[in-house]
């Protein structure tokens, strides 16, 4: 029954409007954190025996009717599935406390359910226009989540991240009716035989081109990142984790490379174009970070960064490399969502991003800082936290495979990135403590309790990185190294 | 096709006047009959339903929200955009169309395609039998739009 990764958040999304009105806060928080507690649960416990004799594949009947809901379950989509529940999870604990004072609670994880609905559904897709249909369902809920707060920086940031999203929807058409026009089918297994058998060359080049822009977009690669910086800061911090820790990774980074590796084929071009665009973004989005004094947006470029490395690893398209980028994948999304989580409970306890204004709130909010630590030393990649492993395993994969270059730019881009983030232990967390903090208290126990679940993580990931790396990220790489095979040989209903 | 090339001609025109226009209220008339060109078009390619939906929704309903919005906005609300905006849509407009018209031709003729066959069949069909899963994506975008209005005209509790 795996259409309950898309069916389950859907209906209780239904039903939290309703429970509203009786009860305006126990009862929605309860909700939504044991609907995302079930499909963890469904995700990482069971997941793992569904797969076990392959791809899971259903085709549904309702009430003795055919009807076609096609939906797989393959290593790939089952590590996204369980970082999309982990990540959801946590921000949705982190909700309970955060999101009290803006009111309308039950309406906020109505939203927040369609968006994990809609990233689920996104993941478990076998056709090219469903994978269309599930980002919209994730991007319309994703609007209205960036404003929430109605101020009128959220308002504007939501517009411009609006009108950019739509423009990679467009693209996103186009190139699904190029591809349609060619081999007259949507589905993925079809669509690869098909394309194989055409041999279209300049033809399916145009269609790449602009899954490339629409992906791209919605992955906020460089040049097509500006919406992002604007967009992630503004919005509540539990969302900030979700847009950044998973939204552009599950309609950017999974759909590209499942897209282009699964359905198109990765052809060298095509790999040094994925790996130009990955340098570019983790080199340039690093420097931009430097230059930033407000907290969240100093992550949010930093979130490009490392959305970087992921599509250089898997732009590799070697078995080593696609893992080493899926596994940093696994730790971003972990080590953004807490650090954006943290940088909530900081704005919480101070009322401001700007970290020249703070200093010392170690002494006063000693989790917070400690969680903060963690996620920061994890993303710049220090040992032995997750982060550094996957790194690692990129420029490993990259000195194997014959880029030396590439791999000295990913180790110099590191050392600017563990360069940022200390700047923000130092002005935010270290030095004196501010007269005017003398006050601040540390997060309250929700927001405590889903940052240290992610550090734990970030932690304990690190230290069993091999068994990680062996139980969840191996059979996702095996997928994508598997190329077109994988889903004409085994996805042909 | 004498009138299929009129239809897209006007078609293209008043796409462009829906841009162009300053006043709102003519751009979005302009957009629905644009939309209603575009209706005509699909019906004389025997798309006899994407027509339908086209004239009735995007021509009808859109342009009625359109213009109960713009009926809503009280004038002196123009924001003003730079100069750079009046150049980029022309600029880009003649050269798209100056690239269409060297390359399309050429291209159009080499677009290698293989015969559609598994997703045919009758409208119903289709849309119950053969795209249900995206009847569920409908439903998650409706719920998606109903829960933003309820959220993004909600009384401000204490926040702000």
């Amino acid at each position: 029954m795996i259409i309950l990764f898309v069916v389950l958040p859907l209906i209780v999304a239904g039903l939290l409007p309703l429970v509203g009105k009786v009860s305006r806060r126990v009862l929605p928080d309860v909700l939504a954190n044991a609907t995302l507690l079930v499909l963890l649960g469904y995700a990482a416990v069971a997941g793992r025996a569904l797969i076990a004799g392959g791809p899971v594949l259903q085709q549904s009947s309702w009430f003795g009717e055919a009807i076609n809901i096609r939906l797989a379950l393959d290593g790939f989509s089952l590590l996204m599935l369980v970082a999309i529940a982990l990540v959801g999870l946590a921000a949705s604990l982190f909700s309970i406390d955060y999101m009290e004072h803006y009111g309308a609670k039950a309406n906020y994880y109505a939203l927040y359910l369609v968006m994990i609905a809609g990233m689920n559904g996104l993941v478990l897709a076998t056709d090219l226009f469903s994978v269309y249909v599930f980002l919209e369902v994730a991007a319309v809920a994703s609007y209205a989540l960036v404003a929430y707060g109605l101020g009128h920086d959220e308002l504007e940031a939501a517009f411009k991240y609006l009108m950019l999203s739509v423009v990679a929807s467009a693209f996103l058409v186009a190139a699904i009716a190029v591809v349609f026009g060619m081999t007259g089918s949507l589905d993925f297994a079809a669509v690869a035989a098909g394309l194989r058998e055409l041999g279209a060359g300049p033809v399916l080049g145009i269609a790449a081109a602009l899954f490339l822009l629409g992906f791209g977009l919605k992955a906020a690669l460089v040049p097509f990142h500006a919406w992002l910086p604007d967009a992630h800061p503004s919005a509540p911090a539990p969302i900030s984790a979700v847009l950044s820790g998973l939204l552009i990774k599950v309609s950017g980074v999974y759909a590209l490379a499942r897209i282009f590796l699964n359905v198109i084929g990765l052809t060298p071009a095509l790999s040094t174009v994925l790996m130009g665009l990955g340098t570019v973004s983790m080199v340039a989005a690093a420097f931009l970070a430097l230059g930033q004094k407000d907290m969240k947006r100093m992550l949010a470029y930093s979130s490009i960064s490392q959305v970087g490395y992921v599509v250089l690893g898997i732009g590799i398209g070697t078995p080593l490399g696609i893992a080493g980028g899926l596994f940093h994948l696994f730790n971003h999304a972990l080590a953004k969502g807490l650090l954006f989580l943290t940088s909530g409970s900081v704005q919480q306890a101070t009322g401001t991003r700007d970290m020249d204004a703070m200093g010392g709130l170690a002494k006063r909010m000693p989790v917070t800082a400690a969680t903060n630590l963690i996620g920061s030393l994890s993303i710049a990649g220090v040992p032995p936290l997750n982060g550094f492993w996957s790194k690692l395993i990129i420029i490993v994969a990259l000195v194997q495979a014959g880029h030396p270059v590439f791999a000295v730019i990913a180790v110099l881009a590191s050392v600017l990135t563990l360069w940022y983030y200390l700047l923000i232990q130092r002005k935010a967390f270290f030095g004196k403590l501010d007269e005017k903090w003398a006050a601040v208290k540390e997060a309250p126990f929700w927001m405590t309790v889903a940052t240290v679940l992610l550090a734990l993580l970030c932690v304990g990931i690190g230290i069993l990185f091999a068994s990680t790396v062996t139980t969840w990220i191996q059979p996702a790489a095996d997928v994508l190294a598997d190329g077109l095979h994988a889903v004409t040989g085994s996805w042909g209903f | 096709m004498i009138l299929q090339t009129a239809l897209l001609i006007a078609l293209v025109i008043f796409s462009v006047l829906a841009i162009v226009l300053k006043d709102l209220l003519r751009s979005a008339i302009s957009l629905a009959v644009s939309s209603l060109l575009l209706g005509i078009v699909f019906f004389r390619m025997n798309a006899p339903y994407a027509g339908v939906f086209e004239i009735s929704v995007v021509a009808g309903l859109i342009t009625v929200l359109f213009i109960l919005t713009i009926a809503l906005t009280k004038s002196g609300d123009e924001v003003r955009e730079s100069r750079l905006v009046n150049w980029v849509f022309p600029v880009v407009f003649v050269a798209f169309i100056v690239i269409d018209a060297l390359v399309m031709k050429g291209l159009m003729g080499k677009i290698p395609a293989l015969a559609a066959g598994a997703e045919s069949g009758t409208f119903g069909d289709v849309l119950w039998r053969g795209r249900t899963l995206d009847l569920v994506g409908q439903i998650a975008v409706i719920l998606a739009g109903v829960f933003a209005v309820l959220a993004l005209f909600r009384k401000r509790d204490k926040h702000d």
